[in-house]
């Protein structure tokens, strides 16, 4: 461990920079991050499906994806204002 | 019959005792004491075990020499095998934990308990320890006193060295100050003779106080009074080990099969090293003596030769048995069997993770709480499946929701009152009872998860009664001759299987994001399919295309879908997001809420009137 990461851990360990706000924005990012990649995976499968019903379903997870990306990103605003 | 005879006359023969003799008040006093340090020792680990020691059983148990180790070292710094095995018996009762590595920690338990007897007949008696005991006591008061958990923690675990310290003291001195009165060691008896009937009197001593750790610091403080002869305290020695076993069974009474086969591999382990020493006992002791004068003990040191005795005997103990331990599990597995139902005497299921000796340990009660729910979910999802008239594999098979729902599936013997009596409702209340029963050594952050608990699984059985109800008309109705209540019974069974099919599918994904999209799904589906809300059911009526009665039915069917739908998703929520630090209330925020799908609601209405 790099005198960096120490201090990092330390001052996470004190509680020295709002941890509990920092640990919700790393997992609000994680979580977009997979969502995103998520997003890609299903509009690649949409492009390849010729089947109606398939389809609809598949743009239906899009639209809860979409929706779900904009409610992440506006938690993460609010934890960065 | 027994109990009420056996408490009454241990209190008539201490009393008996303590008006004859000052010296056995003494000796008495200092067992008592010592206990009671046991049990402050005992309090105070479990102040750690909310997640230190339960975190290390769960990894450092993954094969059979780590779990050896583990009982070992866990054993030798907690100073009470009986501890570890309850401990392990709970974990196992709670499927944490498999029979072999439970067996493996008890076999390690049995080692890691000698190093008491090195302790005291090391240390305890010719260092004047009772010095000690004091400043222990106070520093160990001041902490309890404190309200921060692990501060208690030290607290109870210092007072409870001070109490052992104490005892040990006392006892030391009972027995000294005997010597000028009684010569006890004259009752000494030579032999096979006295080999077994000291062995028998360790046994009931250590059955009498649940401690083999009291019973050899008794026999070691009396032969270091010269007291007791070495031969008949190594024989005391076999039998207090023998005698342990019993914390073992009764902490098993309320467990699981699985709990009782390794309180019986703890009787069997116990059993054959007591015999292997008693059939032994001469080999042992020219091996102690050859030991003892390679490691420098004093050839008239007695006392830390019982404790290389107690360590040898044990150490075979488990070489012995290493290689039997497959054998042992299947024997166990054999002849210590679930108790079989038979069809004419059916009785209401029990739960099978949920044990109440580890109310006393939050992490481990919690999973198992966790993993009975878990069973409960899959025994109705099978409840569910059937009442819709559909197999409950063909829900989770790869097939269309049409060809799912074709596929006629029924069950002559499915009558949902006597499944949800028989194998649900005895098991919902054990579940209720557990949860209340371990809120009082929760911490408030718990409280709150087990509160969400009781709701997931109130949850859980609400969608059974629903079900009681819809299933009447579903069977009526998804052969009927008007296509269009056909058609609307059959798409209520085919929203409910879509939902079946996503929370199995949400149960078993590790991905977070599956998870949460699944649920933002199923949450708009349950709205949009209510068919109270979504207008279709007043088409039906304003066009005379059903009955009134008819319409009635369906009007009070769409309800109970609705409600079995909405406690799916509540319970899902609950038992299957993540439960760890924050994410999972990140993914309660992301997940879509009711102002989210009235607005996605009125987006797709509409789009749709525009293409109209």
């Amino acid at each position: 461990m790099g005198p960096n990461k120490f201090i990092q851990n330390v001052k996470e360990y004190l509680n020295l920079e709002d941890f509990e706000k920092k640990t919700k924005k790393k997992a609000v990012k994680s979580l977009l991050k997979k969502l995103r990649t998520k997003r890609k995976k299903i509009k690649n499968e949409l492009k390849e499906t010729k089947e109606k019903l398939k389809k609809k379903e598949l743009n239906e997870e899009l639209d809860i994806i979409a929706l779900q990306i904009k409610k992440g990103k506006k938690i993460l605003k609010d934890l960065l204002s | 019959m027994i109990k009420n005879i056996l408490l009454p006359l241990i209190l008539g023969v201490l009393s008996y005792g303590f008006w004859i003799s000052p010296n056995f008040k003494d000796i008495a006093a200092g067992i008592a004491i010592f206990l009671f340090g046991m049990l402050f020792l005992e309090e105070g680990f479990k102040k750690f075990s909310g997640g230190i020691l339960e975190t290390v059983l769960q990894k450092s148990t993954d094969n059979l020499y780590k779990s050896l180790s583990f009982g070992v070292i866990t054993t030798s710094i907690m100073q009470s095998s009986s501890l570890v095995s309850v401990l392990s018996i709970s974990f196992l009762g709670a499927g944490l934990i498999s029979l072999t590595q439970g067996i493996g920690i008890i076999f390690g338990a049995n080692l890691g308990t000698t190093t008491g007897a090195w302790l005291v007949a090391g240390l305890g008696l010719k260092v004047n320890i009772a010095s000690y005991a004091m400043p222990m006591l106070v520093f160990g008061i001041v902490f309890i006193l404190q309200k921060r958990h692990a501060l208690k923690g030290i607290g109870y675990i210092l007072a409870g060295l001070g109490f052992l310290f104490l005892g040990i003291h006392y006892m030391k001195e009972g027995f000294e100050a005997f010597r000028d009165t009684i010569d006890l060691a004259s009752l000494s008896i030579e032999g096979i003779k006295g080999l077994f009937i000291f062995a028998a009197i360790g046994i009931v001593a250590t059955v009498i106080m649940q401690s083999s750790h009291a019973t050899l610091v008794l026999i070691i403080t009396a032969l270091s009074a010269q007291q007791i002869s070495y031969e008949n305290a190594l024989a005391l020695a076999i039998g207090a080990n023998v005698g342990t076993t019993i914390t073992a069974i009764l902490g098993a009474m309320s467990s699981n099969v699985d709990g009782k086969r390794l309180a019986g591999a703890h009787l069997i382990f116990n059993l054959v090293t007591g015999l292997i020493a008693l059939f032994l006992i001469h080999q042992l002791i020219i091996s102690v003596e050859y030991i003892a004068s390679f490691v420098g003990i004093a050839n008239d040191d007695y006392t830390l030769k019982l404790a290389l005795f107690h360590t040898i005997f044990n150490l075979i103990g488990i070489v012995v048995m290493i290689p039997f331990i497959d054998h042992l599990v299947r024997y166990l597995q054999t002849y210590i069997k679930e108790e079989a139902q038979g069809v004419e005497e059916l009785k209401p299921l029990k739960a099978s993770f949920l044990n109440e000796s580890v109310l006393e340990f939050p992490t481990t009660a919690m999973s198992a709480l966790y993993q009975e729910s878990f069973a409960l979910y899959q025994r109705i999802f099978e409840i569910l499946s059937q009442g819709l008239g559909v197999s409950p594999k063909s829900v989770n098979s790869a097939n269309s929701l049409d060809e799912v729902l074709q596929k006629e599936y029924s069950n002559k013997n499915f009558d949902i009152d006597t499944i949800y009596t028989l194998e649900v409702k005895g098991i919902y209340g054990e579940i209720l009872d557990f949860a209340t029963k371990a809120q009082g050594s929760f911490s408030e952050k718990n409280i709150e998860e087990l509160y969400k608990l009781k709701v997931a699984n109130r949850a859980l059985v609400e969608t059974i009664k629903d079900m009681k109800h819809l299933q009447k008309n579903l069977k009526r109705y998804k052969h009927h001759k008007n296509t269009y209540i056909q058609k609307e019974y059959n798409t209520i069974r085919k929203n409910i299987v879509q939902l079946l099919r996503d929370v199995n599918t949400i149960a078993s994904t590790p991905e977070e994001e599956t998870i949460i999209t699944l649920l933002s799904k199923a949450r708009i589906h349950a709205q949009q399919n209510d068919l109270l809300a979504n207008g279709v059911l007043d088409e039906l009526i304003r066009n005379h295309l059903i009955s009134n009665e008819m319409a009635t039915s369906l009007m009070n069917d769409s309800t109970y879908a609705y409600n079995i739908c909405k406690n799916l998703i509540t319970m899902s929520e609950i038992l299957f997001l993540p439960k760890t630090g924050d994410s999972s209330k990140i993914e309660n925020e992301i997940i879509v809420n009711e102002d989210d799908i009235a607005e996605l609601l009125k987006v797709q209405k509409e789009s749709n009137n525009g293409t109209k």
